[in-house]
């Protein structure tokens, strides 16, 4: 019976694909005996004969040859058992070739993982970076934002706001704003805006900003206040959301790629046309919790900068959630939790201690003015 | 089990005669005609997993279908679909082929397939995909492909350059490298013939005397568009 064959054999008048043959390793050499019907003939090979290399499609085939000119023979070793049975036998001399072989093979297949390795590193990180990045993203494409766009954006939408409302253009009450933002403007370093602060008759309990700079204090909120650093750190929270840029970021996350490109572009037509899709949605505009809480840290430290005292906004905060959660807005866009007002106190606690300086106005002066100035109350 | 291929040339079929209880495994789909005596099953090779794993990366169909004559022996006759010579070829249990997703048509019962992930440059510029079939163990292997098939046999370091869309199979004792079909970028796609592998021996390349890509963008232009 004929054995089993473990190695195919090439050379002249053999088939193309190779004869197959059974090989069996001694201690001098190779035994080849030809399997089936084949030209081949059975043939002793000695180690000092031959010569020894790696081969095949994936570099993990023993490829040994012997022989010149028409009696070339090579003969191709596929069987791991069969190369370990030769590695072992073979003498010194040839070992070095067969080393070279292994590390051959060891390095194709290590290239071929490394390659396959990095390409799922690859798609992996770039989800991860969607997943976790689009934070950083959006940051990185916010900050290529010229602010000149940001305030025409901001501007347009101000304007649109205030021209359904009613503005409070004189008064206790704006001059009393105009103090607070005085006080806080001056202590913010490199300032790139020009804040314009409007109060707007309104019993609405909040306070927004927008993109560019433009802030609304709606009276409800003063009416509500027990004292102007109430209103001053809300003031301060919500200058805090502009500086750090939270409105663009937000919008750009709306937009989402689009916007991105078109900042890359340049494209500030195509930005302000998206922006219009957004429009007023910038009012009502929700911030991250990130935001918020990066908007009431710098804001405590501005507060304290200028001398303002810094627990107006959770004294004013704590006070109404007691009573007015439901109906006051302040809440929808400034969600107050137990942890938020853990987090100011302990800001606030690490902060140096300043003498406050009180406001040169009366603040039941301020709140008289606007009893006597709507109608409603 | 025995192979007999019928009107040999563009439109040929396979007979396969089947001992009692015997098996064929076909690419699905392949069955012209069958005696009664043969049972068709589908049948996942390598389990679930090794079929999805076929399915999702090499394209190659889900299931095979095995052949079984479990009512005494008989014969089947089966046909690739797409018009184009078929060749039987014989498997010792050494000799392994490597072939590319459309290739297979029918293996008997010791015929192995697996999928096979190719290196990430053979993968992306050899025009296979990712992923092809390698073909080995014992018994009849018969591939199809699109148009001839012709045989080249490489000696030992003997190279020869195929144009990668017409490679049918070739034998793991082979080596190949893709390379630009001139030495420039430009001269090389306006050539129109892009990317080539440079093949070296020994073993044997089976091509393809039609390259399916191009037979599909040229019957494109008489198709006429809907609205």
């Amino acid at each position: 019976m004929n054995p089993i064959p473990n190695a195919l054999c090439f050379g002249d008048g053999l088939p193309g694909v190779g004869a197959p043959c059974h090989v069996t390793v001694s201690a001098d050499g190779l035994t080849m005996v030809p399997v089936g019907t084949s030209p081949l003939v059975e043939e002793a090979i000695a180690f000092a004969d031959m010569s020894v290399e790696a081969g095949g499609l994936d570099h993990d085939q023993l490829v040994v040859s012997w022989g010149t000119g028409s009696s070339a023979r090579t003969l191709y070793l596929k069987d791991p058992a069969l190369i370990i049975a030769f590695r072992r036998a073979a003498p010194a001399e040839l070992t070095a070739h067969l080393e070279r072989a292994a590390v051959q093979v060891r390095r194709a297949r290590h290239g071929h993982r490394l390659l396959w390795g990095s390409v799922l590193g690859v798609v992996f990180g770039l989800g991860l970076l969607l997943w976790f990045g689009t934070d950083l993203i959006v940051e990185w494409a916010v900050a290529r934002i010229p602010i000149e766009w940001e305030q025409k954006l901001g501007e347009s939408v101000y304007q649109d706001f205030l021209s359904k409302e009613t503005v409070l253009k004189e008064g206790p009450a704006v001059s009393a704003v105009q103090e607070m933002t005085q006080r806080l403007t001056d202590k913010i370093r490199d300032n790139p805006y020009k804040f314009q602060i409007s109060v707007v008759q309104s019993p609405v309990v909040n306070a927004f900003a927008l993109p560019g700079g433009y802030v609304v204090v709606f009276t409800g909120l003063m009416t509500k206040a027990e004292s102007g650093e109430e209103v001053a750190g809300v003031l301060s929270h919500e200058l805090n959301h502009v500086l750090q840029r939270h409105g663009m970021e937000r919008m750009v996350k709306m937009l989402g790629l689009a916007a991105v490109v078109g900042i890359l572009l340049g494209d500030q037509q195509g930005l302000t046309g998206l922006a219009k899709q957004v429009g007023m949605e910038l009012v009502t505009l929700k911030f991250g919790r990130a935001q918020e809480t990066e908007a009431d840290v710098t804001g405590i430290r501005l507060l304290s900068d200028a001398r303002i005292a810094p627990d107006g906004m959770i004294r004013f905060f704590e006070r109404l959630s007691e009573k007015d959660k439901a109906r006051v807005e302040v809440f929808s866009t400034h969600p107050m939790s137990a942890g938020r007002a853990e987090r100011l106190k302990a800001e606030l606690a690490a902060l140096p201690k300043r003498t406050p300086e009180p406001f040169t106005f009366q603040w039941k002066t301020i709140q008289d003015s606007l009893g006597v100035s709507d109608p409603k109350k | 089990m025995k192979c007999e291929i019928l009107y040999p040339g563009a439109f040929p079929m396979v007979r396969v005669y089947l001992d009692a209880s015997e098996t064929v495994k076909a690419e699905s789909g392949a069955m012209v005609a069958a005696s009664p005596t043969i049972d068709i099953e589908s049948k996942m090779e390598g389990g679930f997993l090794g079929a999805l794993s076929r399915k999702m990366l090499s394209g190659e169909k889900f299931f095979f279908q095995t052949l079984r004559a479990s009512r005494g022996a008989g014969e089947v006759l089966l046909a690739p679909t797409v018009p184009g010579e078929i060749v039987l070829l014989e498997l010792d249990g050494v000799n392994e082929y490597m072939v590319q997703k459309d290739g297979f048509l029918a293996g008997a019962e010791g015929v192995k397939i697996e999928s096979k992930m190719q290196s990430l440059t053979r993968g992306l510029l050899g025009g296979e995909g990712f992923f092809i079939l390698k073909i080995g163990g014992t018994g009849h292997l018969v591939l199809n492909s699109f148009g001839a098939i012709h045989k080249i046999e490489l000696k030992p370091n003997e190279e020869y350059i195929v144009d990668n869309s017409h490679l049918v199979a070739w034998t793991s004792t082979t080596t190949y490298n893709i390379e630009k079909a001139s030495s420039g970028w430009i001269a090389s796609l306006t050539s129109g013939e892009g990317l080539v592998c440079r093949f070296r021996g020994p073993g044997v390349v089976y091509i393809q005397s039609r390259n399916p890509g191009s037979f599909g963008n040229w019957i494109r232009q008489f198709i006429p568009v809907s609205e």
